[in-house]
């Protein structure tokens, strides 16, 4: 169990272009279940690769515990890796493949067994534990890696998009029980996905990614309720959140045809940061829905264009009626009747509002 | 209110008598089939049947009118003959050293080959050229360009540390043909190996290697178990077409001295074609054929057994 450091770290695969991960600053804590997050191309794999020995470190340092761990090879790193597609050895059987990290570090063969065993218990592959792994399903290959992780008992479990190659129901039952699992176990772990719902349901913190550079490191609730830019506005939350660059007016913002009024708290933000536009997000649940019947006047109109109905809750995919048709999402009540090509007219209810600098995109 | 879908009852299929199924529409199917079958029955077949009746038959090409029936008289003179000993000895020797001198060759320059480095392309060309040499001119070239004891490239090396007077082929005929053989069939088997190495999964690689595994094991725990089809392929394939070895011999050795570089196909080619011993020699093609067929039968079970069984 350690502390885990990214310091400045970089991998830089060709001199000169931009670097696939490119000083990348975390501090994790012992325990801390962290994930890092991002869109493909977002160095997440290249960062979590570089902590495990598998990528050079090509400027900065990583530390385990405290200890610096550039040309430190991966066997002596005292880590454990599930990768995406399981990596099991083909030729060796479940018991073996769960042995091999303990056979490498010569732990002794009664030894070997008995931490296997207790690992098969915990996941539930007792009955497997002569099977090869081509006999087993995706959902029990997965557990294999995840007991190969375990049985070593290391000082930080990396895992590299584990759940992805399982169905939806298998990775939403899977990912609540590696969740529980490591709060148990107590092992530092970092976690890369491309999915925000595992990103916001699993990690302590999580860590978001764009082109190699970290864009926020909080807390799943913070990262959702103050992204620090409109990259992490826009990834977080799905559907995503609605982003406006707007003229700013004397008491609001004007969006298409209409001004918007803006509660008095935020415009007065907006004046303080002296921007003449700015850039406006808006969740898809911070919206009021008012019809044509006038209930929403004052509010910015738009049209329906596709009604995701859920049950508990509906999305109407809507458009605003200036020259951009700029699309907009809105989360309403579940059966609210509402149909294609209904004319809608929609307020912002909530204070807690996103402004950005449109220059920078940064949070104001 | 919840339906629940009736099992549908067990279906017997039935050969109709006439129309899709049947016996005569089988044969329909089967019939464009036939030529090739029978083209391959003429050309595979009647020459082994011809072959036995001949092994059946007392009949020297140089004894005019000494052709008899004698029964299993050649099969006999063919099992106490000390030289068929010899010359089977020498066959299983030359084919296995060959074979395995070169898998192992040619997994080594595949392990070399399987990194990137500057000019691999070009290496690895001329490490195949070898294979690509007619197997005539490569044995003429190992016999005067190598190992001839007047010119030989080896003697010329070897002269400055006073070891230059062997006469190879002479003094080491079997071996000297078998290392012409390992030349030209290792990168056989390091293509086959090296096309293993490559279709090696990266993550397991990986995978050992954070499970705590050095470069050894990885390559002992990992890749040897990847590798084992790939490398008994090529042993069944290269003994199969080393065990047939004619041309290096003939080029090299003439079988000699003696028989003590010569091998089965050799040996039965000088019975029929320099001693017109038709008969007996027909009788030792049979026994070889014989042979071959119980080799090969377990051989290739075993590479289709490695090849269905630990594809995942």
């Amino acid at each position: 169990m350690a502390e885990v450091e990214f310091d400045q770290a970089s991998r830089i695969y060709t001199p000169g272009a931009k670097p696939a991960v490119n000083r990348l600053d975390l501090i994790i804590d012992d325990g801390e279940f962290v994930v890092l997050v991002g869109p493909s191309g977002s160095g997440k794999s290249t960062a979590l690769r570089m902590l495990a020995g598998l990528e050079e470190i090509d400027a900065g340092q990583i530390r385990i515990g405290g200890k610096n761990m550039v040309g430190v090879a991966s066997r002596d790193r005292d880590i454990a890796m599930v990768f995406q597609n399981y990596a099991l050895y083909p030729n060796k059987t479940v018991g073996e493949n769960m042995a091999f990290p303990l056979k490498m570090r010569g732990v002794d063969k009664a030894v070997q067994q008995e931490k296997v065993k207790a690992a098969a218990d915990i996941l539930g592959l007792t009955d497997y534990l002569d099977r090869k792994p081509r006999a087993l399903s995706g959902g029990q290959r997965q557990r294999v890696a995840m007991g190969r992780a375990i049985v070593r008992e290391p000082q930080v479990f990396l895992m590299d998009e584990p759940l992805s190659n399982l169905d939806a129901k298998m990775r939403v039952s899977t990912r609540t029980e590696i969740a529980a699992m490591q709060r148990r176990l107590g092992v530092t772990t970092v976690y890369v996905t491309h999915d925000q719902v595992e990103a916001m349901t699993m990690g302590d913190r999580v860590a978001l990614l764009k082109d190699g550079a970290l864009q926020q490191f909080a807390t799943p609730a913070e990262l959702y309720d103050k992204p620090a830019n409109v990259f992490v506005a826009g990834f977080i939350g799905s559907p995503a959140m609605n982003l406006f660059t707007l003229p700013v007016g004397a008491e609001g913002v004007r969006i298409g045809s209409s001004d918007l009024a803006l509660p008095g708290s935020l415009h007065s933000r907006i004046s303080s940061a002296g921007q003449d536009t700015i850039t406006l997000g808006i969740r898809p649940e911070q919206w009021a829905v008012g019809g044509d019947n006038g209930d929403g006047a004052g509010g910015v109109k738009a049209q329906v264009d596709v009604v995701e109905e859920l049950g508990s809750d509906a999305f109407l995919y809507a458009h605003l009626d200036d020259e951009k048709q700029t699309p907009v999402v809105v989360r309403s009540a579940g059966r609210s009747g509402a149909r294609r090509g209904d004319q809608i007219a929609l307020t912002p209810t909530s204070e807690d509002l996103h402004l950005f600098s449109p220059e920078t995109g940064e949070r104001l | 209110m919840t339906v629940t879908a009736e099992r549908p009852a067990e279906v017997t299929p039935r050969r109709p008598d006439r129309g899709p199924g049947s016996r005569a529409d089988g044969w329909i199917r089967r019939a464009p089939l036939l030529p090739a079958l029978i083209f391959t029955i003429i050309i595979t077949q009647l020459p082994f049947l011809f072959t036995i009746y001949y092994s059946l038959q007392s009949w020297n090409l140089v004894r005019p009118g000494s052709r008899q029936f004698v029964g299993l008289d050649n099969y006999v003179k063919v099992f106490t003959d000390s030289q068929f000993r010899q010359v089977a000895l020498n066959t299983v020797l030359l084919t296995a050293g060959a074979v395995i001198f070169s898998m192992i060759l040619g997994l080594l320059f595949a392990l070399l080959l399987d990194r990137a480095f500057f000019g691999r392309g070009f290496i690895r060309t001329l490490l195949i050229t070898p294979f690509l040499i007619t197997p005539v001119a490569a044995a003429l070239l190992w016999k005067t360009v190598l190992f001839d004891p007047t010119y030989g490239l080896i003697n010329f090396v070897l002269s400055p540390f006073g070891a230059g007077q062997t006469d190879w082929i002479s003094t080491f005929p079997l071996t000297s043909v078998m290392i012409a053989l390992v030349w030209q069939w290792a990168p056989f088997m390091m293509l086959l190996t090296l096309a293993g190495l490559q279709s090696q999964p990266h993550d397991v690689l990986e995978a050992a290697r954070v499970d705590g595994a050095g470069t050894f094991a990885v390559f002992r725990e990992v890749t040897i178990p990847h590798l084992r089809r790939f490398i008994e392929l090529g042993l069944v394939l290269g003994a199969i077409y080393l065990v047939n070895t004619f041309d290096a011999i003939y080029m090299m050795t003439q079988g000699g001295p003696g028989t003590a570089s010569a091998n089965l196909p050799f040996y039965i080619y000088q019975r029929a074609f320099l001693g017109f011993d038709i008969g007996q020699s027909a009788a030792m093609g049979v026994v070889v054929v014989v042979a071959t067929i119980i080799v090969s039968t377990f051989a290739l079970r075993l590479i289709f057994r490695s090849f269905s069984g630990e594809e995942s």
